[in-house]
Formats: structure tokens, C-alpha cells, sequence
């Protein structure tokens, strides 16, 4: 049995002249949840997709559970849980007639495990699928998956549109469950507070390219936020060791930067700043500050204050 | 797979019930006006057509929603394998359409048979069976559409032109239709994966899809023939809507009947010529088209034209059966049985099926019959001799019935024809100069001591292959017929462009025919003179084979084929050509690396 439960090497994935995966070497090791978090077009899908054999790389190798994805028997299909953002359930069954498939399918099915998930919603059996609310099908969605007994969990953005209460009764659903602790579990989304509640690892993604793989806190501890009062123009951009985002408000220079100690005070005091500030960032800054550092906007990484 | 199934008849199962309801309301309203089951082919073919769009909206929307990309995963993400998933899917849709189509052409059957004297043959359940198998049909290819690569999923649409194309009937039409099924359920499973943007990796699948692909490309190539004509008529030169050109096949084909009878002996070096040419201007021209192409089959599943005609003295209807070869009477006051009618007194089943062609006669392929009211009995009155078929129903010219069958002219006395209620014996016999596939028009006109007959022959040669010629023939007094003139007919279009469906892709061309004619009787209405093909013609589709070699080769290299692929499109490129080439773009798109 293979220590990794995804396994890519070199994962190349075009379209056309884009490039969606880029040489992507990534290795998730068994159990723990591990956070995918990446701007939208990072690749995300592209390499779900993949994984699950529903897309051809352009070039590389990947394979789930230890099997090449792109040959997956209806066996190894059945250690693998998916739960997609938008909960495609088919909206015309009734909820006890979709758990009874569901049920039949899977020969590892726990009623045990479906039930206590199901009952932090208020969902009745004899309801159609397309009465339900967003969250209760969300709801319904996990149930089906984590009494499938998976290996191995997907969830791809599956709190998004859903409003916080929702949000709230996923996550502890999710967290609660007995069956979640018996697999592993990939959690794509782009909500930080939800990362940081659940995620043991972090893994970014940035143009189809791994850019960090480490625990939330690690990860957090790299990043810096620093303000400084510089009464001038202050360092240019291309001085500032380990910068991510960079900001001026009301005089104040707010900086976020990365892999910087405690001698990025001095670099600052060198460049005239009469008084320095620093202090550890939350997740979501940390991560915004991070995937900020590429992206591309009309104003690049300095907005107005 | 059996949950899968039941979802989606679930899913389905109010539409399908509304359908079958709404279409036994609309069968039953039809039976109640007319006979639905002496409809002649048209009738039967906007039907087959309405159903086809049934097929084809059910598969666009069930696999249109499946299609997308998360509700796809979903779809076959689980523990089965993907051809239980399809098989599910495709048996559930085909439960319904047996509700939807079937049931109620079962019903309307059955309603007909139970309570009215309208005959309901064996070959009228095999309908229901036809409806099915052209809704699947649809269906499949709807399926195809919506699941295969965007680049050609439209390809498995042009497999339902084989439909209206094939000129199988009866149960030889049944068989196309369901060799049909079986090419688009193969199709559908090479589609039936997961990654819908693949083309089909293992041989057989891409073979099914490439020729396909191959064979609907060619169809959209041999059509862009028909576009350049409308260009050129929009142009306002084309020769079918401007004058055409002096001395050429669609002159002749449009020419008043003196003025071509006229032309045709000009270059004549019969004495009597300048006689005959006179003559032509003042005596009456009668002219004739062929009339059939085809007569009914036993058995067939759809009419040439309705096979029931009637005794308005007897107020009677009377309906021919397939399965007892004899008429069955129907009142038409109270539309009680009236018994039955087969030939002569002994009521002998007819031995192929009689057309009924007006004026109380009926024609069936080599006999001509009669029908007597007062004895309410059917008579043989022409018999054409063994092996011919009639292509022309009775038609009068002064004192002479004319017949025309696919070898021969044959005229009869008149009034013997009209009055007696024997079997009449020939007074001339004028052989065609062409198959009867090749004859466009007769025009004919009485001498003083015989006939002189016109054939224009090339018939579908205006766009197409064919040496179009006016023959003149003299049929003297005592019934010989001596060849007195010929003049050959020139061709309006280009060379190129008559050829073009052959050169673009010979072995497309011949491959279409031979699909169109699989399983099909033979058609003696039909046949043609073999047309050699020009030896430039032949230079340019070689050379468009070879320019096609060496695009394949090129192309290849830019889709990053592996070898045996290339090899295998490089022996495409140089048998089939255009098509070929153009298949392998649309299947292999350029590499992504």
C-alpha cells in the first residue's frame, strides 16, 4: 500500500495556450485532512478532474490510491468519495429513494455513519432532492459520501453559496463524523476560516504550479504583517526582501511579507522608517497575501488606501 | 444499474405518459377521418419524421443535463461500470419510447382491427416496430451528439439520412433500420467515458467513429455541389433558370413536342425526313414521362400511393389485403365488410400487388388489370411479357392504348381495351433505345402508315454522369420500328461539376450507393447504363488522393500521433481522400504538448 493516497509527477495539463497544470510534483500523504487552496484558474478542478480519470493529461503521471487515475475500476471507485460544489443529486428522486441507491451501490455503506450526518438537517426521507434548500442538499451530499466508507474524500468548494449558518452545519457535520477520521480527506475551497478550522495541511496551488505544502501554522508563522511610518516614498518595491502585498494607509506603510525575521524591522529603519510595527497574520490574510503576490490587477499589488 | 434505470423512467415517466396520451388522442382522431394504414409514403414519412425528433429532443435533453461537467462525475463516479451506467440509461429511454411511440400505435392497431371492415395487415404490426427502431435511431444519434467530441458530434446525425435514403423495404427496411441501431449503439459506446473530450482510444471505436465522421463529411462535400448551383443561380446563369443552352440535354427536356420531334430528325438522312419534319408541326404531339419508379411490394411497410379504390355504382371501398393478395369490400354507407375480391371468377389471389391507377384499372408490376362493376370481379387485360415491368400506365393516342414497360413500347387497340375483357395481345412493339433509368421523354405522333417516337434519354444527367441522346424511331404500318435518327444531346454543366460527387471521393461514392441499395430488391424502374468516368476525372481524384496522403502525413506530426495511427490515416488518406483528411482533423485535434 502506497504511503500517498494522490501522487503526481511532472502533471501537465494545456488547453490550448494556456497552461492549466504546470509540471505539477505533488504527493498528499494518507489520512488528516489536506486544505487545496489556490486563485481561480490555478488548477484546481483541472486536477480533480484528472485524478478521477475524467480528463487526459497533456503530459505526466497521476495516480489515486495508488492506482494510474486515468484507469480506475468501478472497485477503486467505490474507496473514493466526491462530494462537487454544486451537489448534483438528481433532483426528481425522493431523499430515501436516492439513499437506497446509494445504499445498493456501495457494498461498504454505513447506515450508522448516513444517519448522524443526515440528522444535523432537517430533511425528511419522502422529500424530493429538488425541495431541499442548498445546505440541505449539501448536507445530504456528505451524508451519501461519508457512508460510502471512502479511503479517500473530495470535496471540491463544498460550502460555497451557502449562507453561514449552512457554512457552520457542514463543517461540524463534517467534523463530528466518526467516518471522516477513517479517511482521507482533500478539502478545496476558498474559504480561509473554514481551512483553518479543519485543515491539517495546506497545500496552494498557483498556475498550476504546488507553491507551498506545510500546516495552516506553519505556513502563517512565514508571514509577517509590518507597518511602518515612513514619511517619504519608502523602499522600492523591488528592494523589499520576501514581499507579498504592500499598502499605504493614511501614511502608514503596511506591508505583508514572507520568510522575513525580525531583521526586516532594520531593513525598514534603513530605509527611514521613523517607527516599526510588526506582528503575526491570521490564515486568510497570510494566503491572500501570497496568492495577491501574482495576481494581476489593474493596480498591481499597491491599491489605494 | 437496475436503480439507475428506475430513476430515470422516474425521472421521465409524466412526459412519456402525456406523449402517449396526446399521441393516441392524434392517432385516434386521424383513424377516425381517414385510413391511417392507406396512407401513401409521404404521409408515413413526415410521421417517421415526427417521432425522429421525438427521439432526438428526448436524447439532447437527458444527456444535455447529464453532460455537464459535475453532474457528469457524479453520473459515473461509483462503483459500477460505465457500460451498466449507459445501459441503464439507454434501455430507460428506450422503455419509454416503447410507452411513449408504441403503445399507442399498438392501441390505434388494434382499435382498427377490432372494430371497422379496414384491412390491418401482418406488414401494419410491423409499423410500430419501424417507429421504434427510427425513434432509437434518433435517439442514438441524439445521444452521440450530445456525449462525443464537439468537433464531430453532429457526424452520427447524417447516419439517419440512411433512413429516407435506403431503398430497402418491407422487412429488408427493418433489418437496415436495426443494423442502423446497432452502428449508433456503437458509436454511443465509444462516447460513453468519462473524459468526454477523448476520442476513442482502442481500434475498433475509432474505426466506427472514423468512418462516420468520414462518410458525413463526404455527404456535407457532395452538398456543397448543390450550394455552388444555388450561387450560380443566384448569379442568374445557372441553366435550369436562365435559357439554356442550344442543343443541350435541358433544352431538349423543356422543348415543345413538334420542336423537339422537329430537331431530332434534322441530321436524318431518311428519305422521308423532310416529310416527317412537315408532319410533326401539324399533327398532334402526345408526350410522355415515366410514370413509376417503383410498384408496390408484398409486404412492404408503407403505399406508393393508397392501395384501395372506389365502386361509387356499388358504393363499395375496396381495400387490398397483402397477407390474402385479394381485395376486401367495404360499404362505404355503413362501413360493414362487403366480402372479398381476387382475379376473375375464381377469385385467384393476385400475384403481386395491383396499384390502383384510376379509370377502374390497376396495375401491378407486369399486368394491367381491370376492374368490372357489374360482375364486381377484376380481369387481367395486359400482360407484359416475362422479366419486364410496367413503367407507364395505359395512356391513349388516337386509336392505340400505349404501354410502356422498362425494355419496350407496346400499344394495344383502343377500343378493345376499353370495351372488352380479355387479355390483349400487342399491335406494335417499339424497343427502348436506353434503360428505362436513362429515359426522360417520349413524344410520339401518328403517320398515315405507322408511328414516329422521339426518346430523350440521360435522364438525371443534368448535374450528374450521363451521355444524353434524341433518338427518332419509325414504326411502320405493320408494327417495325427502324432507328431513323439520333443526335446526341450536350451537357449543360461542367464536367467537373457532374463528376464531382465520384472525383471528390471515389470510394465514398461508391460506398454511399452501397449503403443506399443494401438490402434492397431489385429496381428494374431504376436501372441505368454504366457511365465511364472521364480519364481526367480519374487524374483529378488521384490527385486529390495523393495531395490528401501528404497532408495526413503532415497533419499527423502536428496531432503527435503515435505511429500506428499515423500509418493507419496516411492508408485512409490515400484510398477515401478529402474526407479522410478531414476526419482526422476533426478527431485528432492538434497535440496540447
Amino acid at each position: 500500500m502506497t504511503d500517498y493516497v494522490i501522487e503526481t509527477r511532472a502533471l501537465t495539463k494545456r488547453y490550448g495556450k494556456k497552461l492549466a497544470l504546470n509540471h505539477l510534483d505533488l504527493q498528499i500523504p494518507r489520512g488528516r485532512i489536506h486544505a487545496i487552496v489556490g486563485a481561480n484558474g490555478a488548477g484546481k478542478s483541472t486536477l480533480f478532474r484528472i485524478l478521477l480519470g475524467f480528463l487526459a493529461p497533456t503530459s505526466g503521471q497521476s495516480t489515486i490510491l495508488g492506482c494510474d487515475s486515468q484507469s480506475l475500476t468501478p472497485a477503486l471507485r467505490s474507496r473514493i468519495g466526491f462530494v462537487n460544489e454544486e451537489h448534483t443529486l438528481p433532483g426528481w428522486m425522493t431523499v430515501a429513494a436516492v439513499v437506497a441507491m446509494q445504499r445498493r451501490h456501495y457494498r461498504q455503506w454505513n447506515e450508522d455513519v448516513h444517519r448522524d450526518v443526515l440528522g444535523n438537517y432537517h430533511v425528511l426521507p419522502e422529500q424530493k432532492v429538488s425541495q431541499l434548500s442548498r445546505g440541505e442538499r449539501a448536507g445530504l451530499n456528505l451524508s451519501l459520501a461519508l457512508a460510502q466508507g471512502p479511503e479517500l474524500l473530495i470535496l471540491d468548494e463544498p460550502t460555497l453559496g451557502l449562507d453561514v449558518v449552512a457554512k457552520r452545519a457542514f463543517l461540524e457535520s463534517l467534523l463530528n463524523s466518526n467516518a471522516a477520521e477513517s479517511c482521507s480527506i482533500i478539502y478545496c475551497s476558498h474559504q480561509m476560516e473554514e481551512i483553518e478550522r479543519v485543515a491539517d495541511n495546506l497545500i496552494i496551488l498557483e498556475q498550476g504550479s504546488l507553491v507551498n505544502m506545510s500546516p495552516p501554522d506553519e505556513f502563517c508563522e512565514r508571514v509577517h504583517y509590518w507597518i511602518a511610518d515612513m514619511p517619504f516614498k519608502g523602499p522600492d518595491k523591488s528592494l523589499v526582501p520576501g514581499l507579498l502585498q504592500v499598502q499605504r494607509i493614511e501614511g502608514l506603510f503596511h506591508y505583508v511579507v514572507i520568510d522575513q525575521g525580525e531583521d526586516f524591522a532594520d531593513f525598514l529603519r534603513s530605509h527611514g522608517a521613523r517607527s516599526v510595527q510588526g506582528m503575526p497574520v491570521s490564515l486568510d490574510r497570510a494566503v491572500n497575501g501570497f496568492l495577491a503576490k501574482n495576481h494581476i490587477g489593474p493596480e498591481g499589488h499597491e491599491p489605494r488606501p | 444499474m437496475i436503480d439507475l434505470f428506475r430513476s430515470e423512467l422516474l425521472r421521465f415517466r409524466h412526459w412519456a405518459l402525456a406523449y402517449a396520451l396526446l399521441h393516441l388522442g392524434m392517432l385516434g382522431f386521424f383513424a377516425r377521418v381517414v385510413d391511417p394504414l392507406q396512407q401513401p409514403d409521404v404521409v408515413y414519412l413526415v410521421v417517421a419524421a415526427v417521432y425522429a425528433l421525438s427521439g432526438l429532443l428526448l436524447a439532447l435533453y437527458q444527456m444535455g443535463t447529464y453532460r455537464r461537467p459535475n453532474t457528469w462525475l457524479n453520473l459515473l463516479h461509483r462503483p459500477l461500470p460505465h457500460w451498466q451506467v449507459a445501459v441503464a440509461l439507454l434501455v430507460a429511454a428506450a422503455s419509454l419510447l416503447l410507452l411513449a411511440i408504441v403503445a399507442p400505435l399498438l392501441l390505434m392497431l388494434a382499435g382498427q382491427a377490432t372494430w371497422t371492415a379496414r384491412v390491418v395487415d401482418s406488414r401494419h404490426w410491423l409499423l410500430p416496430l419501424a417507429a421504434f427502431l427510427v425513434t432509437s435511431c434518433s435517439y442514438l444519434a441524439g445521444v452521440f451528439a450530445m456525449l462525443a467530441p464537439r468537433r464531430y458530434a453532429a457526424a452520427g446525425l447524417f447516419g439517419l439520412l440512411l433512413l429516407t435514403a435506403s431503398h430497402a423495404v418491407g422487412a429488408s427496411a427493418l433489418l437496415v433500420q436495426l443494423a442502423l441501431v446497432l452502428w449508433l449503439l456503437a458509436l454511443v459506446a465509444t462516447a460513453f467515458q468519462p473524459d468526454l473530450t477523448r476520442p476513442p482510444v482502442r481500434w475498433p471505436g475509432l474505426m466506427a467513429v472514423a468512418l462516420t465522421v468520414q462518410m458525413a463529411v463526404y455527404v456535407l462535400l457532395a452538398s456543397a455541389g448543390l450550394g455552388y448551383q444555388l450561387l450560380w443561380m443566384l448569379q442568374g446563369s445557372h441553366p435550369l433558370n436562365s435559357t439554356p443552352p442550344a442543343g443541350g440535354y435541358i433544352e431538349a427536356s423543356r422543348a415543345d413536342g413538334a420542336d423537339l420531334m422537329a430537331a431530332g430528325l434534322v441530321s436524318s438522312r431518311v428519305a422521308e425526313a423532310p416529310v416527317w419534319r412537315e408532319q410533326v408541326r401539324l399533327a398532334e404531339v402526345f408526350t410522355w414521362q415515366r410514370q413509376f419508379d417503383a410498384l408496390p411490394i408484398r409486404n412492404e411497410l408503407g403505399n406508393i400511393a393508397p392501395m384501395e379504390f372506389d365502386d361509387d355504382a356499388r358504393r363499395l371501398r375496396w381495400i387490398f389485403s397483402h397477407d390474402t393478395m385479394r381485395f376486401t369490400g367495404m360499404s362505404l354507407g355503413d362501413s360493414q365488410p362487403a366480402g372479398r375480391m381476387g382475379i376473375g371468377p375464381a377469385q385467384a389471389p393476385f400475384p403481386k400487388p395491383p396499384l390502383p391507377i384510376g379509370g377502374k384499372f390497376l396495375a401491378s408490376a407486369d399486368t394491367v388489370y381491370g376492374y368490372d362493376t357489374q360482375h364486381r370481379m377484376v380481369l387481367p387485360r395486359i400482360i407484359l411479357p416475362a422479366g419486364e415491368t410496367l413503367a407507364l400506365a395505359p395512356s391513349a393516342m388516337g386509336e392505340v392504348v400505349l404501354v410502356m414497360s422498362n425494355r419496350a413500347l407496346y400499344g394495344y387497340d383502343a377500343r378493345a381495351f376499353t370495351d372488352g375483357d380479355s387479355v390483349l395481345a400487342p399491335r406494335l412493339r417499339i424497343a427502348l433505345p436506353a434503360p428505362i433509368g436513362d429515359i426522360d421523354r417520349v413524344d410520339m405522333i401518328e403517320l398515315i402508315d405507322g408511328y414516329l417516337v422521339s426518346f430523350v434519354t440521360g435522364l438525371g444527367s443534368t448535374d450528374g454522369p450521363g451521355s444524353p441522346l434524341q433518338a427518332m424511331v419509325h414504326v411502320s404500318g405493320e408494327g417495325k420500328a427502324t432507328r431513323v435518327g439520333q443526335r446526341a444531346l450536350q451537357p449543360d454543366f461542367p464536367l467537373a461539376l457532374r463528376h464531382y460527387p465520384w472525383w471528390v471521393s471515389p470510394v465514398m461514392h461508391d460506398l454511399r450507393k452501397l449503403a443506399i441499395n443494401a438490402l434492397a430488391a431489385p429496381m428494374p424502374l431504376k436501372a441505368q447504363a454504366p457511365q465511364p468516368i472521364p480519364t481526367s476525372m480519374k487524374w483529378l481524384a488521384a490527385a486529390l488522393l495523393m495531395a490528401s496522403l501528404l497532408a495526413s502525413a503532415y497533419w499527423s506530426r502536428r496531432q503527435g500521433l503515435p505511429r500506428a495511427r499515423r500509418v493507419a490515416w496516411a492508408l485512409a488518406c490515400a484510398g477515401i481522400g478529402v474526407p479522410a483528411l478531414l476526419a482526422q482533423g476533426l478527431i485528432h485535434p492538434d497535440s496540447e504538448g
